[in-house]
């Protein structure tokens, strides 16, 4: 339970520390803070392993795992696990289409609201730009003169997501 | 603790054959309730594998074998819980990412090259929409009643809880 205690905590803590900075500035670099922020928890959750007591002082035989690597690992894959699924829920408050149209059919909760008053409520232009802009950034896209190309890395990427498309048959999604 | 963790990668590795298999055999209509069954049924036959086996598994160095049962059972099931939601995310990414489409168009285009015009033209909002839309539909979040989309109860409290997360860390209209 160390390792899982340790692990819990120190993301705890995580959570708590990224919850105050992205409350207090607003954040241009979010996924830069997100991980930066994770990487220096990785000190306090060794810190957090540490300072716990054994096992065996505490916790009843069935619950009690000695104090060694593959506890302290273990814990250590629960603080990197929590951080992915914050990431999953944190992306998909951030960026994802439909919590935005539920939070705009939310503006009209008796009339509702049509495709097409949907459509216009959304700055696609916007919408798309940010996405380039965003792929641009992370060098997955190069723009020249208003094209946008693929880099090495874009290209290797679409690949892997066609292949995978393919693979479970999805279609072209998006 | 050791053994937790063998079984749990070994139990995802099986989940990822299966739901390869079944959408290689024939994809489900809720595609991803689908995985979740899978996912889940695998859960309960890990813990029955799990209390049925030796702690070394007759291969495992009995020095990293020594946890309780019941620590190791529970960090077993939170890593096989976390590796699936680690690959829903990036189920979600091929099914549903949006930057991956616009990456894939581009590549689809003879020339290697689109301006943003060309890929709303290839990638409408009414597409985007409507995809989104229609998977809400299915999993309750909203109605639609003669054209017109209203949020349920369900899609009320999601997009409450959203829009103070939105709020609250400063993320933008996003979308």
């Amino acid at each position: 339970m160390r390792g899982l205690e340790a692990g819990s905590l120190a993301f705890g803590i995580y959570f708590l520390l990224q919850a105050a900075v992205f409350h207090s500035v607003k954040v241009s670099r979010r996924a830069l803070v997100l991980g930066g922020l994770w990487v220096a928890g990785l000190p306090i959750y060794g810190w957090l392993y540490t300072a716990l007591p054994d096992d065996q002082a505490v916790w009843p035989a069935p619950l009690a795992a000695p104090s060694d690597f593959v506890t302290f690992l273990c814990g250590a894959l629960l603080y990197f696990f929590f951080f992915m699924g914050y990431a999953q829920f944190f992306y998909m408050a951030e960026s994802s289409v439909g919590v935005r149209t539920m939070i705009e059919l939310a503006s009209e909760p008796e009339k509702g609201l049509t495709l097409e008053e949907l459509t216009q409520r959304y700055g696609y232009d916007w919408m798309l730009d940010r996405r380039l802009r965003r792929l641009i950034h992370a060098g997955y896209l190069i723009e020249e003169d208003g094209w946008y190309r693929t880099t090495v890395r874009g290209r290797l990427a679409a690949a892997l997501l066609s292949q995978c498309k393919r693979l479970l048959r999805l279609g072209p999604g998006g | 603790m050791l053994k937790g963790l063998v079984l749990a990668i070994g139990f995802f590795v099986l989940f990822l054959v299966i739901h390869v298999l079944l959408f290689r055999l024939r994809v489900p209509e809720r595609r991803f309730r689908a995985m979740v069954r899978i996912a889940f049924a695998l859960g309960l036959v890990l813990v029955a594998a799990h209390r049925a086996t030796s702690s070394e598994m007759g291969v495992l160095p009995p020095a990293y074998t020594t946890a309780g049962w019941a620590v190791d059972l529970l960090n077993s099931l939170l890593v096989y819980t976390f590796l699936f939601v680690g690959y829903s995310m990036f189920y979600f990414l091929i099914d549903r990412g949006f930057s991956g489409r616009i990456m894939i168009e581009i590549e689809a285009d003879p020339n290697n090259r689109l301006r943003q015009s060309e890929i709303a033209a290839r990638y409408s909002i009414e597409m985007v929409l409507r995809r989104r839309l229609n998977e809400m539909l299915e999993i309750g979040r909203i109605t639609e009643t003669g054209g017109c989309y209203r949020n349920t109860e369900k899609g009320r409290s999601a997009a409450t809880m959203f829009a103070f997360v939105k709020r609250f860390l400063q993320l933008g209209e996003g979308g």
